[in-house]
């Protein structure tokens, strides 16, 4: 049965979740399109926005860059370095912007919470988002911790799961069944955030305007009658 | 020689009684909705005041319009880089409370509640929490005919090199009233500072848009407008602004708050300019050459050759037919009388000013102040030149006292006919012909509708049908107008 569930999990599990990400990203970027964008509350409350939010967002891209790593093979970064080396570095950025993100994110939610306007005109999708977060990234620390107090093989492993999973091997969940709790928690949360994700403001981190810095000069001439005329009226 | 047309406004200060009536129109038609409650796309300030938002004209704190960077233009808040590195939180946005929290009262329990033991009064609400406050300390017009301490408006930029303490004793105190709306400018520094490119500048009549499906709420421009005339909103989480009532001016109509102004201060008119020029005339070294520079850009629609151009360039008749008629060439280029607001800031606005004179002219007449021929002494005004000059010309005093010599004049030489019955009174020293003063006065005293507003129907070709617009609700989300929750498969944003 645990053998079972372990499969399900991490083996299944992922490609399942990516179905539904991209799914929901597909659709909704048709579908939905001008839904895509940020929920900013600044203009309601000073406190917390500027630390809180530069802290949050900035380390949370680097930590989610860097899990992008793992699905290098061996064979490539042997090239440069060691295991143990890659473990350090790992563990070095996941502890330095894993805390950074964490106490940013422990900034916002107080904000949402303590300031009478930020809290009145807050959903619930906005509580349960940065709650998810909050939780996947205090896994995320555990997990780092699990990793900085066992062997580089275990760590190693790590890598070798989530490359077997992109490669679609059925072998996959069996190369972490007997890791510890705390990684497996965060995998799946991960994979929970991963699923809801196109479904959710966390759509906003795709219109990152990098547009911005190709565009000849600043301004923007648009001819009317170029322009979509069922925009405006609904 | 690229040829555009731009749709332009001037504002006759002269004449404006701060009755809020363009306010109150925009108001009931643009923003009485759920996140824009504390939006005014057009505000009526008192002057001197630090205006709303607060000190909106001082751009050392606020960080609107642009700077010359080693003889390059680029936005005051930042490059590209600068910009894209405070996505996250922008860190010189005005906020709620630069504006003001919006507030209504609980009338509801004057006619519900009896037997109450002291007269009852409404206490006010916040709309934005639904909860009593305690006081209410602002709204965009809490300094409406000097209310509050000199002291405290006369934080205001345009009293630089003016000796303000002066202004400040009783006899002594002056008012304008200025009605602001978005400048819809040549070279607008909130459509530079969109880094998802949602704002605009229309080609066909230069109105400056935001596009709500493409605008991914980052709130740059709510910096980079240092008018600060673009808004965020609250509840979409997306960035708005006065539109120029673009399904009016379509049909060839004007906007709402000219529409309604009791005063007839307000004219719209037909602009050619040189688009490519902008870049030159915006990036001029000397904050006082600006205004004589944007002149600079203006093209003669009545110039045979421009004419023969702009056809080539693909201007419809009908445009040509109005920049012909324009009010606003008239006001602003061959009577000079018209000044754009705070050209220092190089976006090269389009909402043009006539400077006022009221108060002068009772202390003229009442002998208080000199009289050089038929007009009186300018520099003795009761508003400080330099003051007039702060808000409109950089500083440059001399085309401000011009143009109040020229409205002196006209009233000067028009009362001499009209009221003492001299059939051709003499127009020495003003630099006017009889001729140009009767026109003069038929446009700003007497200001006819069809004079105001000469607005081209958009050609078939690209004008929308504005019978789709009608119960519609201007912007609008997914929700529908107003208060409709509706919520879609995705989280309903």
């Amino acid at each position: 049965m645990e053998n079972y569930i372990n499969n399900l999990l991490f083996t299944y599990l992922p490609h399942i979740a990516f179905a539904i990400f991209w799914f929901g990203l597909i659709t909704r970027i048709i579908v939905a399109n001008k839904s895509i964008q940020a929920k900013s509350t600044q203009i309601l409350a000073r406190k917390g926005v500027k630390t809180g939010n530069n802290l949050f967002h900035y380390a949370i891209i680097i930590v989610f860059f860097g899990h992008f790593t793992l699905f290098l093979p061996e064979e490539v970064y042997h090239l440069v370095m060691t295991t143990e080396t890659k473990r350090m570095i790992a563990l070095v950025f996941g502890i330095t912007f894993g805390v950074t993100s964490f106490i940013g994110m422990v900034i916002l939610l107080r904000r949402r919470l303590k300031d009478v306007r930020v809290r009145v005109t807050s959903t619930f999708h906005d509580y349960f988002i940065l709650v998810l977060l909050l939780v996947e990234a205090g896994l995320g620390l555990a997990s780092v911790a699990t990793t900085a107090s066992t062997t580089v093989e275990e760590y190693a492993s790590l890598g070798v799961w989530a490359q077997k999973v992109i490669t679609f091997q059925p072998d996959a969940g069996a190369v972490i069944a007997g890791h510890s709790l705390l990684y497996k928690l965060h995998f799946v949360t991960g994979l929970l955030i991963f699923m809801l994700f196109p479904y959710t403001k966390l759509m906003h981190m795709l219109v990152l305007p990098v547009a911005y810095f190709f565009r000849s000069g600043y301004q923007l001439v648009r001819k009317q009658h170029l322009l979509n005329d069922n925009r405006i009226i609904k | 020689m690229q040829i555009r047309a731009q749709i332009a406004m001037v504002l006759n200060l002269d004449k404006c009684i701060g009755c809020h009536t363009c306010s109150v129109t925009c108001k009931n038609v643009w923003t009485s909705r759920k996140g824009m409650e504390y939006a005014w796309f057009n505000n009526v300030e008192t002057k001197p005041g630090i205006g709303y938002p607060d000190e909106w004209e001082n751009q050392e704190r606020w960080k609107g319009g642009w700077k010359l960077d080693k003889q390059r233009l680029v936005p005051k808040m930042g490059t590209k880089r600068g910009i894209m590195k405070n996505l996250f939180a922008n860190p010189d946005m005005p906020l709620m409370d630069d504006y003001y929290e919006p507030f209504t009262f609980n009338y509801s329990i004057l006619h519900k509640g009896s037997g109450f033991a002291t007269p009852p009064s409404a206490r006010p609400y916040s709309i934005l929490t639904g909860r009593p406050m305690e006081k209410i300390e602002k709204s965009a017009n809490w300094e409406d005919n000097l209310g509050g301490s000199f002291k405290e408006r006369s934080r205001e930029k345009n009293f630089d090199q003016v000796q303000k303490e002066i202004c400040g004793e009783f006899e002594n105190s002056f008012m304008i009233y200025l009605p602001r709306l978005c400048e819809h400018c040549l070279n607008p520094t909130c459509v530079a500072s969109c880094p998802s490119g949602a704002i605009y500048k229309r080609e066909e009549d230069g109105i400056v848009l935001i596009d709500q499906s493409r605008c991914r709420g980052w709130r740059q421009c709510v910096t980079a407008c240092p008018y600060k005339k673009v808004y965020f909103n609250w509840e979409t989480h997306k960035s708005e602004k006065c539109t120029f009532c673009y399904p009016k001016i379509e049909v060839g109509d004007p906007t709402l708050c000219s529409e309604s102004c009791v005063g007839r201060i307000r004219y719209i008119g037909m602009m050619l300019y040189d688009s490519g020029k902008i870049k030159e005339t915006a990036t001029v070294e000397n904050e006082q050459d600006l205004y004589a520079n944007h002149l600079g850009l203006f093209l003669d629609p009545n110039n045979p050759e421009i004419e023969k151009e702009a056809r080539k360039q693909g201007i419809p008749d009908k445009v040509l037919t109005a920049a012909k008629n324009s009010p606003v060439y008239r006001l602003a280029i061959d009577w000079k009388v018209a000044f754009p607001l705070h050209p220092e800031y190089r976006t090269l606005p389009m909402v043009w000013y006539v400077p006022p004179l009221s108060p002068i002219v009772n202390a003229a007449e009442s002998g208080k102040i000199g009289m050089n021929g038929i007009l009186p002494d300018v520099d003795d005004l009761r508003i400080p030149v330099r003051y007039l000059a702060n808000m409109l010309t950089a500083g440059n005093e001399v085309p401000v006292i011009d143009a109040l010599r020229r409205m002196l004049a006209m009233r000067a030489y028009m009362r001499t006919k009209t009221v003492d019955q001299i059939p051709e009174p003499s127009l020495e020293k003003t630099g006017l012909t009889p001729d140009e003063t009767e026109n003069m006065y038929h446009l700003m005293a007497i200001a006819n509708y069809e004079d105001r507003f000469v607005i081209p129907v958009s050609q078939k070709e690209y004008a929308r049908d504005a019978f789709g617009f009608r119960a519609g609700c201007g912007f609008s989300d997914d929700g529908g107008c107003g208060n409709n929750k509706f919520k879609n498969l995705f989280g309903g944003m």
